[in-house]
């Protein structure tokens, strides 16, 4: 099996070269990256080309790497007491519409997708990390794989990123009428509305948002001594 | 076992200390001898008969939003059978009586649930099924989610849980009939 996953990579290499970078074989799978600038064509040779054979795209989504890998409790080398449960700074979620900060971080928004080849049995993940100046533009991929039509929409709608070349790019998920896009981490949990039924109107009407922020589970990253296995492992990798 | 006759039991309408098992008695249904026992004739209040008539065929308007909808599909299957209590769920707001909100009422969802209450024909009443029904629950401080149905809708009954369970909304459900049966149409 692992042959299999290292001759993909042999093969990922010698057809694409400098085109394809960090390509990451861990726990079994296969990641890389790719720019904007080839994803089309990059994504096209890999469900035509005999040798790779993607026919099928699982899935699509976005992610927004602000606030990646910081944790709210520090869970790190704590003493037998225990460590502190108090969260003082405003992370993810713990603000509202007016306290929200946009921050510009290098490679903040990347577009992730899912492809398996039924014919090899194989599957591949490839991420594509939009500029990070100007439009967040990502080219589309609907006139490979017309099924990415909707996951586009579904990207669009809860992170901005523009889809070029998308047929019919409107959001799909949110109310309508929404403003932001709620899975970016700089978007406020709480919300910017609230809906309430008007008795005179005789309509469900808008309101700004009548309660406080709260985050009920704080964010944490395990490091502790239970998964000392796997801090020796990240350890080995790097 | 002999022949229970009703005026061995009924004497006066105030002393029940010779009541035996079988006859129900209540508040509401202050069992009193009109004169008309064994005579082939049934009387009661017109409320009563109103109330009756409603309890016995409440339909529901199914409004299955989320996992309490399951329940609420269990609650109507074979185990639980809510055809038994004369409740049959109905597609159309035009046919119903009742609108059970089962699961997580979110923003986009809210005009259309207003909508489908106001088409309902009169008297109508809403069940509010599970915790995102009654007030938002595990959703309460999301972006999407109206803190409760009762911010849209006015709530006869609500019946916690998360979900709750097929019994849950059985017991939820006669707690309303018992409202309707309480409720006075025509003596106000």
């Amino acid at each position: 099996m692992n042959d299999k996953k290292m001759s993909l990579e042999k093969k990922l290499k010698s057809q694409f070269g400098d085109l394809i970078s960090n390509i990451v074989n861990q726990y079994g799978e296969i990641t890389c990256e790719v720019t904007p600038e080839n994803w089309q064509q990059i994504c096209q040779q890999l469900r035509d080309d005999d040798q790779f054979s993607f026919e099928q795209l699982i899935d699509l989504c976005g992610i927004d790497y602000l606030t990646f890998g910081e944790a709210e409790w520090d869970t790190d080398g704590v003493s037998s007491t225990g460590f502190s449960r108090g969260i003082s700074n405003k992370g993810p979620g713990r603000f509202s519409w007016e306290e929200r900060e946009t921050e510009l971080i290098d490679k903040r928004f990347a577009v992730v997708v899912h492809l398996l080849s039924i014919k090899h049995n194989m599957r591949i993940r490839l991420k594509c990390f939009a500029p990070d100046t100007g439009v967040l533009a990502v080219p589309s991929l609907i006139k490979i794989w017309s099924v990415a039509d909707w996951f586009e929409r579904e990207a669009f709608d809860l992170f901005g990123i523009i889809f070029v070349g998308h047929p019919d790019l409107r959001r799909i998920l949110t109310d309508y009428g929404f403003i932001g896009h709620p899975f970016r981490k700089d978007f406020p949990l709480i919300g910017n509305v609230e809906v309430r039924y008007d008795e005179e109107k005789g309509r469900v009407v808008y309101e700004p948002v009548s309660i406080e922020p709260r985050v009920t589970i704080p964010k944490t990253i395990r490091k502790d001594a239970r998964y000392a296995e796997n801090q020796e492992q990240l350890e080995g990798d790097s | 076992m002999g022949v229970i006759k009703n005026q061995d039991l009924i004497n006066t309408s105030t002393d029940f200390s010779n009541l035996e098992l079988g006859i129900v008695d209540g508040i509401t249904h202050p069992y009193v001898d009109q004169g008309f026992d064994n005579k082939g004739f049934f009387t009661a209040r017109l409320d009563d008969v109103i109330g009756w008539a409603r309890t016995g065929s409440m339909w529901p308007m199914t409004f299955g939003l989320a996992c309490c909808a399951v329940e609420m599909m269990q609650a109507g299957g074979a185990r639980y059978d809510l055809d038994r209590f004369g409740i049959i769920f109905r597609p159309s707001p035009r046919q119903a009586d009742v609108m059970i909100v089962a699961g997580t009422l979110v923003n986009k969802m809210a005009p259309a649930l207003r909508k489908v209450y106001d088409q309902m024909a009169d008297p109508k009443y809403v069940v509010s099924m599970g915790s995102c029904a009654n007030g938002g629950g595990y959703y309460h401080y999301s972006y999407a989610v109206v803190r409760g149905c009762d911010r849209v809708v006015p709530v006869d009954v609500y019946v916690p849980g998360c979900p709750p369970t097929a019994e849950a909304l059985i017991y939820g459900l006669l707690q309303l009939q018992k409202k309707i049966k309480r409720t006075n149409t025509i003596a106000r």
